[in-house]
Formats: C-alpha cells, structure tokens, sequence
C-alpha cells in the first residue's frame, strides 16, 4: 500500500509519541495535534497538505472526540476523511456513538501493530476508492458537458446512451439535410479587418446555432460561412422535410437583422439555403483520435449544390422535399424553382423556392406560377 | 506497588526492541503523570470533583500505558467519582496515587539504572 498522510489527535504524549512511532514504522507520514480544536485548525488551514484518515482519541481537554467528530462530519470539505476512533477499555459506550456519528472503526489504546496496520490499510484504501469514484464522477460529467459543447446536445445524448454505439457504428435512414452559406462571404473577408470578420462570425454563429437548437436539427459541421444541418436523426421526427424548411425560414428572418447592421457599414452579406431529402448513411466519421457523426449520402450532395445555386435570400428545395414537408405542414409555401442542371447530377432536378411569406401566408394565397431563375 | 512487566515487553516488541524509544516513551510518561498528579492534588485540596476528572482520566491511560495497574486502578475511581462530582477522601486517596506513583517511577528508573 502506499504511503498515507495521518493526522493523530490526542491529548496525552505518550499516546501521541508511540502512535506516531508505530505509524512511521509501517511506513506512514503523520502530523500531529492536541485536541480538537487544533485538529480541526490545521485540517482547515490555507495551506494544509491533505490528509487521509484521522486516528482521534475521545477523551481530551478544549475539543473532545465527539465534539471533533461532529465537527468534521458538518464540513462539506472533511466530511468523508475516515476516523478511526482510539479509544480505553471502559470507553466502548463512546465507541457505539462515535460509530453512529460516522466514525469509520475504532482501535483499543493499547494497540497492536499489525490490527493498526490492517484497520489503517483498510480505511485508507476505502478512502481512496471513494476519491477516485468521485474523480472519475466529475470526469465523465466534465466530459459529458464539454462534449455537449463540441457536439450536437442529440449526439451528446447519443454517445452517453445505452444504444449510442450501435447507432454510433452505422446505420442507413432517410434524412433531410441543409447547407447554408453566405454570398459575398469571400470578398467580405478579404476587405474587412480579420476582428471584424471574427466578430461577424461569431454572432452569426449565435445567432444561427441557437435556431438550429431550437428546431433540433442535428448540426454535423460549420465551416465558415457555411453550416451543415441534418434531420430525423440520431433522433426520429417524421415531419424532418418541414421541421427543415421551417428553420429555413427562421433563419432567413434572423439573417435579415443580422445583416441590416452590416448593410449599414457597408458590407452586403446575403444567405443562401438549399434542402433535400433522400436516404444517407449516418454515424461515426473520422479515425481514432477526432471523429465526427456525420451523414453520407446523395441528398447531402444534393442540398450542398442547391445551396450554391440558391440566389441571395433563397431557399431552394428538392421538389420531393416540399412534397413531404407540404403533406406534415400546409402552412408552408413555395414557388416552382424550375428544373436545375446540377454539377454530379446527370438528369435534372425539380426545385421549389420557399416563398418569403411562407409563414405568414396561411389561407389560399396562390403562389405565383412558373417562376424560374 | 504493582507494575506488570508485560506491558513493558510489549512496548519493546511493538517498537522493534528500540530500547531507546520505550526509555523517552517513559520519561514522558513520568513527566505527563508528575503534571496530572500536581493538577489532582489542587483540585483535591479545593474540593473541585470535576477538576479531578480530567487529570484523572489522563493519569489512568498513562498508567495503562506502562503496566501500572494499581495506579491506573486509584485514578479510575477518582474519575468515575470525580464524574458524580462527590469525592470522598480526596485529599487522602490522591495521596494514595501519589505515593503508588513514586514507587512505579523508581521501579521503572531502577529497571533502567539495572541495564
């Protein structure tokens, strides 16, 4: 075992003298006090140095045993230092309650080293059980919170769950994914100050994780300028194609404030969104060391381009998109955004544009006809 | 007088025979012991029970200590009278301690003077 810190309370030299002998003869480093109170003063001191059992005796002037032990037992701080209760013949009524109060074990004044040692070993490694179980406590929730941070809250909630590593390990479901990016990015970055720049990012960031919070889309990854979000998974939501739209929408109006303000300074900045839905295949992406949840998948590739033929302010969707976002969601409106030749794509692809009321439209407002790019 | 001699035995095997360590072990029994019987006397010579618990108590595990029973057993009964706060013959039965524990002091400087 290794060495452990002991601090030995008790009033009489003698006692503390020969304790402290047979401590170190087995290998222990010991600190010494004279009762209670100043027991319980150099435990709170600034600079104490940690300590791993306390052997206390019962009977002492100022600050008696059971004093010292209720003392400890109300300090959130020395509450689960172990206590070893040393203690005379005729003191076993003492011992009982010392016990009741939380002490650990008790030892006979007249001790013997090797019952000093094995109590002493026992206690101690039980301390350190006990420390190292809270370690590992606050480690997992420090992780758990930190990965909270760096992931997606679903795929947090993914990763610590019963079932996360299966989902984890790949699984084939049907999605609707969103790219968004900003127009005028480059040239804005490259004119602008780099704080300026930053700070742009930033509140745009903000401004845009919180939607995604909010609409709990699944954020694989930003880069940038650019963001990509996934639906109806790792959690299922059988309205992914409108939930998608909707933060679409949401998005566009949040970038709108956003941008007013660097309108003002003279930067034109402008979001452009495209959307699609297809099946892909989900999980763990990367090598040991830094992996991501990510999404493979045509729909992914689909919505990335749709996103770059989006026209400043645009929301381009798949037509199979707004089909199923149209049958969860009636409130929704678009505009036929005409067949779009797309780079990797050999046919075609049918788009609608989400139109700009599209919220606030409810009833029969006929969206207009034939509107191509 | 009575001073078992087990309990010194024992003192020396749990020490690993540091006859060195067992002879400051009873020097600073005699010390601490000299104190609480000054401290039993002045609380016996004021008629003060509870000061004679604590020295009392002290002066019993001391005693235990270094074998001396009898010792050990005069100031048990100090305490536990002491406790009640009536201690009859005060002033005489620390007398009695007294003179138990000049004998257990030279016994044991004796035993020492003889190695």
């Amino acid at each position: 075992m290794n060495a452990a810190r002991i601090l030995v309370v008790d009033d009489t030299p003698f006692n503390r003298r020969l304790l402290v002998r047979l401590l170190r003869d087995i290998g222990h480093e010991t600190v010494e006090a004279e009762n209670g109170r100043l027991a319980l003063e150099s435990l709170r001191a600034a600079d104490a140095q940690p300590v791993d059992l306390i052997l206390l005796d019962i009977e002492m002037p100022e600050m008696d045993g059971h004093e010292t032990l209720a003392a400890l037992k109300s300090d959130e701080a020395l509450r689960d230092l172990p206590v070893i209760v040393v203690t005379g013949v005729d003191e076993l009524d003492s011992v009982v309650r010392c016990i009741r109060m939380g002490a650990a074990d008790y030892l006979p004044k007249t001790v013997d080293p090797e019952i000093l040692r094995a109590r002493i070993e026992a206690s101690v490694a039980q301390k350190r059980m006990r420390d190292n179980e809270r370690e590992l406590t606050a480690t997992v929730e420090r992780q758990r919170s930190q990965l909270a941070r760096f992931l997606s809250p679903q795929v947090a909630a993914l990763v610590s769950s019963a079932d996360g590593e299966a989902l984890l390990a790949g699984h084939r479901r049907e999605i609707t994914a969103m790219f968004t990016d900003l127009r005028n990015f480059t040239s804005f970055s490259e004119t602008a100050e780099p704080e300026e720049v930053l700070g742009f990012l930033r509140a745009y960031h903000a401004a845009m994780g919180a939607l995604i919070v909010e609409h709990e889309g699944t954020l694989e990854h930003f880069a940038g300028d650019g963001f990509m979000t996934f639906f109806n998974d790792p959690v299922l939501q059988p309205d992914h194609a409108a939930r998608a739209i909707r933060l679409a929408i949401a998005m566009r109006e949040r970038f709108a404030s956003l941008s007013a303000d660097w309108r003002r300074r003279g930067y034109v900045l402008e979001i452009g969104i495209g959307i699609a839905t297809g099946y892909a295949t989900l999980g763990r992406i990367g090598f040991e060391g830094r992996y991501d949840y990510g999404a493979i998948g045509n729909a992914i590739i689909l919505a990335s381009r749709l996103s770059g033929d989006a026209a400043p302010g645009e929301i381009l969707v798949a037509a199979r998109t707004y089909a199923e976002a149209e049958e969860a969601d009636s409130e929704l409106r678009a505009e036929p955004g005409g067949e779009r030749t797309l780079k990797g794509f050999s046919r075609a692809v049918p788009t609608y544009v989400i139109s700009d009321d599209a919220a606030a439209a409810v009833d029969g407002q006929p969206a207009a006809e034939g509107a191509t790019t | 007088m009575t001073l078992d001699p087990d309990a010194m035995a024992r003192l020396l095997d749990i020490t690993g025979s540091d006859q060195g360590f067992v002879d400051e072990l009873i020097d600073t029994f005699i010390e601490d012991a000299t104190s609480q019987i000054e401290a039993l006397r002045s609380a016996a010579a004021a008629g003060d029970g509870e000061a004679i618990v604590r020295p009392a108590h002290s002066l019993k595990s001391n005693a235990a200590n270094v074998g001396a029973a009898l010792l050990g057993d005069l100031a048990r009964s100090l305490e536990t009278d002491g406790r009640t706060g009536d201690v009859p013959d005060a002033v005489g039965r620390v007398a009695s301690v007294e003179a138990e524990f000049d004998a257990v002091r030279d016994a044991l400087l004796a035993q020492r003077a003889a190695r």
